[in-house]
């Protein structure tokens, strides 16, 4: 699965690559839209954690422009809602995630990432 | 039902990664679904841990299987996210609808030994019966090659999981749980393990292969005869003592310092890892590690 949540968290590993590895970049993608249970104190608890700006750039990529470019200093309900939409409901199902980088490309498939390196790749 | 006895292997490969591919992914894939249905129950020290996690966390469980440990804790359900990291596809697509509340799981097809995330970027990680699966010096290192545990507790863990493991969390507050199998196997196990040629004064394990024995139902063509399939695991048992050794070793090598966090009113920063528990359950050896920064 790839959703935000998790695209938030994954950066490129090939050998060598340690700059400008983060985030990786959408390519050619399905989307899928699941409503997922909404937990505000998940959100608020996450937030802290996020790297905001890649967040709200790669929801801008995929359409959505539900999300201020700096943290709101009031969190409220709505910017609450419109965060666990944008971490949690958008499932992208097919295409592939490219690194910015070294411009290598990580498939996606049936919601699920090959993060897989070939042996000489690998750091 | 008889205990089933393992065969003690000697791993002596210059293709680790062959060897983990074919004696260990191969394999996951081949059974994903019946050794899935073997798999539902929680270890109560996981469920624990899992449960005194804070509302808000993000975790890795590296290794995730058929991802049984992701709808947890039940109490709290979409509290923390748990993300499932496999090098089965089969059991990833087990674990993406683990649990029975109709929950889609964020699970990953990657390696344990590499760490394609942002350094630091979990509040906790769990490894739970994956690290037996490793063949080499390398990665786990590899027992059998290994003549002084002592010499090589550093270079063991040059590449390997626990280190990967340590750096996935927060230095801040990660918690790090992992779990292994163990060569004390108790009553309620259903292998023996073979007890000879154990050196005193060595901490290390063994290892062996573990059957898998796969029965399928037969097709009309050939009479509806059932089949079974043995398919063999390699699996490194470890000894006491050995997981909380080559814990510390990689803490150490990460340049972490291996104890409690010091009283506050000390100057200056250092960064460090805390052996919370450490202990043996039915079967498996653990150690739950918190990380602390001043």
């Amino acid at each position: 699965m790839v959703r935000l949540i998790t695209h938030n968290l994954l950066a490129c590993h090939v050998k060598n690559c340690t700059v400008n590895n983060f985030p990786l970049e959408f390519k050619n993608v399905q989307l899928e839209i699941r409503e997922a249970e909404f937990n505000p104190d998940f959100i608020r608890g996450f937030l802290p954690k996020l790297e905001w700006k890649a967040l709200v750039d790669t929801a801008r990529q995929l359409g959505d422009t539900s999300l201020p470019t700096e943290q709101p200093e009031m969190i409220d309900d709505e910017f609450l809602q419109n965060l666990h939409h944008v971490l949690l409901e958008i499932h992208v199902e097919e295409g592939s995630m490219i690194c910015n980088n070294c411009k290598h490309e990580y498939p996606i498939s049936s919601g699920i990432p090959n993060m897989l390196l070939a042996e000489h790749e690998i750091a | 039902m008889a205990p089933k006895v393992v065969k003690t292997v000697s791993v002596e490969t210059n293709n680790p990664h062959e060897f983990e591919d074919k004696n260990v992914h191969e394999v996951y894939d081949a059974i994903a679904s019946h050794f899935s249905s073997t798999r539902y129950k929680p270890w109560p020290i996981i469920a624990a841990f899992l449960s005194n996690i804070p509302t808000g966390w993000v975790g890795l469980d590296s290794g995730t299987g058929n991802g049984k440990y992701l709808p947890l804790p039940l109490e709290r359900p979409a509290a923390i996210w748990t993300i499932g990291l496999d090098r089965s596809i089969n059991l990833l697509q087990l674990a993406r609808t683990a649990g029975s509340d109709n929950v889609l799981r964020e699970v990953v097809l990657g390696n344990v030994l590499d760490h394609c995330w942002r350094t630091g970027a979990f509040d906790y990680a769990i490894s739970i019966a994956t690290i037996h699966h490793l063949a080499t010096n390398e990665r786990r290192q590899l027992a059998v090659q290994v003549k002084t545990y002592a010499l090589n507790a550093s270079e063991r863990t040059d590449r390997s999981t626990l280190k990967r493991l340590i750096q996935s969390v927060a230095p801040d507050h990660g918690r790090v749980l992992i779990y292994v199998w163990a060569i004390e196997q108790d009553e309620l196990s259903k292998r023996a393990i073979p007890t000879e040629e154990q050196d005193v004064g060595e901490v290390q394990g063994k290892d062996v292969m573990v059957p898998w024995v796969l029965n399928t139902a037969g097709s009309p063509s050939d009479g509806d005869k059932k089949h079974s399939e043995v398919f063999n695991r390699y699996y490194h048992m470890f000894a006491n003592g050995e997981l909380s050794a080559l814990t510390m070793a990689a803490a150490r090598s990460i340049g972490l310092i291996v104890g409690s966090k010091p009283t506050s009113d000390q100057t200056g920063s250092s960064e460090g890892v805390e052996i919370v528990q450490d202990g043996w359950e039915r079967s498996n050896y653990y150690v739950e590690l918190r990380r602390w920064k001043i």
